[in-house]
């Protein structure tokens, strides 16, 4: 049973290409990550999803219905895209309840989300007056009027501080066992590897990656770092490591960084010995999702937008 | 279709709505009493005007129904106004990114386009009967300032008082639409704001000059034959209908612009 599945969906936008051929299946239930640079294609996507833009080509489904009927599926999703919009001069209160009434649901709905994303005591206030973590908390307290099904939230924790953003991982992590399925699109890889159990890549508008963020995990680049016992005695271990086929490079913190797996930590500790050295640190680190993400995509959000300026310019000239 | 009207209204009920619309008609309402009762008291021949203003003649403004000549004289400027408020409602919706929340929970893009147009226009019946009112408390006044003979005003009151009224409605509610398509289709209130008012200003002006035989066509021309009931090269049953026209025209336009556009604001 998938939440999404998507079949060769493309959307140009005049010459520039904002998706290409995404073919994807998302599983119901869990939180799942929605990755890439800035301008990799995540808001089209989503929009796509939400029936907010049409597709130039290729199909999709949420919740089993097709993006060309959107008013299908639409009162079992809940959205948050990009930053929250409402109506400044009015109260959080009466921002949610005219969405309320939008979707035709009971008034006591508004003070039951409300209470979800604690913003009872402050719902008098007009929303101008909101900091962004507020705004934040008010636009998910929106996406979840419809006591949905899916929740698509775009970027979810910007602006918020550390404690806020500790709340919302614990509200997803609620929602996600209380059977929903949450997409959390996000280019905070480190917020994403936290929270995420499936996630999805997209780069320049292409797939790179779609599955389980434990399968990610394993491709990850696995080291071990080691100290010996006495500083000068670090050159001579890197030439007995070297010797025996090891890949070591320095760290800057002065150890050393075996290319080698948590298993392997005791044939690196009978090499050391051989050569009369003790070590004082044996250090198993696995790569991040942030480091995994750079090799399959081979660049940063900087290179990226670079790039894409470079393009911009040739396209001019 | 009731609960998107519904949530407009509330969303519409905020101060700059309120105090913005509400206070330019009750200013202009008092504003164009006070200066007829100075130029056209002192003339038996129809005063110059100004853009968007008409003014009576004397012996019009002194007839039973002319209590009312103050709302027909600035149907205009109330219009430009009304489409200004239409459209910075609607654009506003665009350059804030309300448009991503209201069109994800209401799919219908029909339901919830008429939803808009179903508030505004109960907030331009509310508008209004504002000018209606007062515009019956400052025209009386007026006229006393002036010294001039108003005794014929009492007659046949509620006939001319509801004619008035759904007149001045009518012309507003036409004038709302027009805002409404441009800013769907510009998706910016202040190139709405400025295309409608240089339209009035000066567009239209330079059309009816050039071409003598649309002049009897024209939205502008149209809306100020409604205000005042009809006019001798406009009649009343034609405005009505070339209003309805507009109208047909205007939100049919609105409809499939925005229900086939993106929403990539």
């Amino acid at each position: 049973m998938s939440v999404i599945k998507t079949a060769g969906l493309t959307r140009h936008f005049g010459e520039v290409t904002a998706l290409e051929g995404l073919t994807l299946e998302l599983p119901r239930a869990g939180v799942i990550g929605l990755v890439g640079p800035n301008g990799s294609g995540k808001s089209t996507l989503i929009r796509m999803l939400l029936g907010l833009i049409a597709p130039t080509s290729g199909t999709a489904e949420v919740l089993d219905e097709p993006i060309s009927a959107p008013g299908r599926y639409l009162d079992r999703v809940g959205a948050l895209v990009e930053n929250p919009a409402f109506v400044p001069g009015l109260s959080a209160r009466t921002n949610l309840m005219s969405l309320a009434r939008l979707r035709g649901l009971p008034a006591s709905r508004v003070e039951e989300v409300l209470q979800v994303v604690d913003l009872i005591g402050r719902d008098a206030e007009p929303v101008k007056r909101f900091s962004l973590g507020m705004k934040q908390r008010l636009g998910i307290a929106a996406a979840l009027l419809p006591d949905p099904e899916l929740l698509i939230l775009d970027e979810p924790t910007n602006g918020l501080d550390p404690s806020g953003i500790v709340e919302i991982r614990g509200l997803l992590a609620d929602l996600a066992r209380a059977g929903r399925t949450v997409i959390v699109s996000s280019h905070l890889l480190a917020e994403i590897e936290t929270v995420c159990d499936f996630l999805v890549v997209i780069r320049f508008g292409h797939l790179i990656y779609c599955g389980p963020v434990t399968d990610l995990l394993t491709r990850a680049r696995q080291r071990i770092e080691i100290a010996a016992e006495h500083a000068r005695d670090t050159a001579a271990l890197l030439a007995l490591l070297a010797a025996d086929g090891w890949q070591v490079e320095h760290t800057p913190e002065g150890r050393l960084s075996v290319a080698a797996d948590e298993h392997q930590g005791a044939d690196l500790n009978r090499c050391a010995a051989r050569g009369g050295i003790t070590l004082k640190s044996m250090t198993p680190v696995r790569g991040s999702l942030e480091e995994i993400f750079l090799e399959m995509t081979g660049t940063g959000d900087q290179d990226l937008t670079g790039a894409r300026a470079a393009a911009a310019e040739r396209k001019v000239s | 279709m009731i609960n998107a009207v519904r949530s407009e209204l509330l969303r519409t009920r905020r101060k700059g709505v309120i105090l913005g619309w509400f206070g330019l008609t009750i200013l202009f309402t008092i504003m164009i009493n006070m200066v007829m009762a100075q130029v056209v008291g002192s003339s038996e021949t129809p005063p110059d005007g100004g853009p968007g203003v008409t003014f009576p003649t004397l012996g019009q403004w002194q007839a039973a129904d002319g209590i009312t000549a103050g709302l027909s004289s600035a149907a205009s400027m109330y219009g430009v106004v009304a489409l200004s408020f239409w459209a910075i409602v609607t654009a506003g919706d665009y350059s804030s990114g309300l448009i991503r929340l209201t069109a994800s929970a209401q799919p219908d893009r029909v339901r919830l386009l008429l939803g808009k147009v179903g508030a505004l226009t109960l907030w331009t019946a509310a508008v209004a009967t504002v000018a209606l009112v007062v515009n019956l408390g400052v025209a009386p006044a007026a006229a006393r300032s002036a010294d001039l003979d108003v005794s014929a005003w009492g007659q046949d009151a509620l006939p001319t008082l509801a004619g008035a009224w759904f007149n001045l409605f009518v012309t507003l509610f036409v004038w709302g639409v027009i805002g409404l398509v441009l800013a769907l289709v510009t998706r910016s209130a202040a190139i709405s704001i400025s295309v409608g008012v240089g339209y009035v200003l000066v567009v239209e002006a330079v059309i009816t000059a050039a071409l003598d035989t649309i002049a009897d066509w024209t939205p502008g021309a149209t809306l100020s034959a409604l205000a005042h009931g009809g006019t001798s090269s406009i009649p009343y049953g034609t405005a009505l209908a070339l209003g309805a026209l507009y109208t047909l025209l205007g939100l049919s336009v609105a409809l499939t612009v925005f229900k086939r556009r993106d929403i990539t604001d």
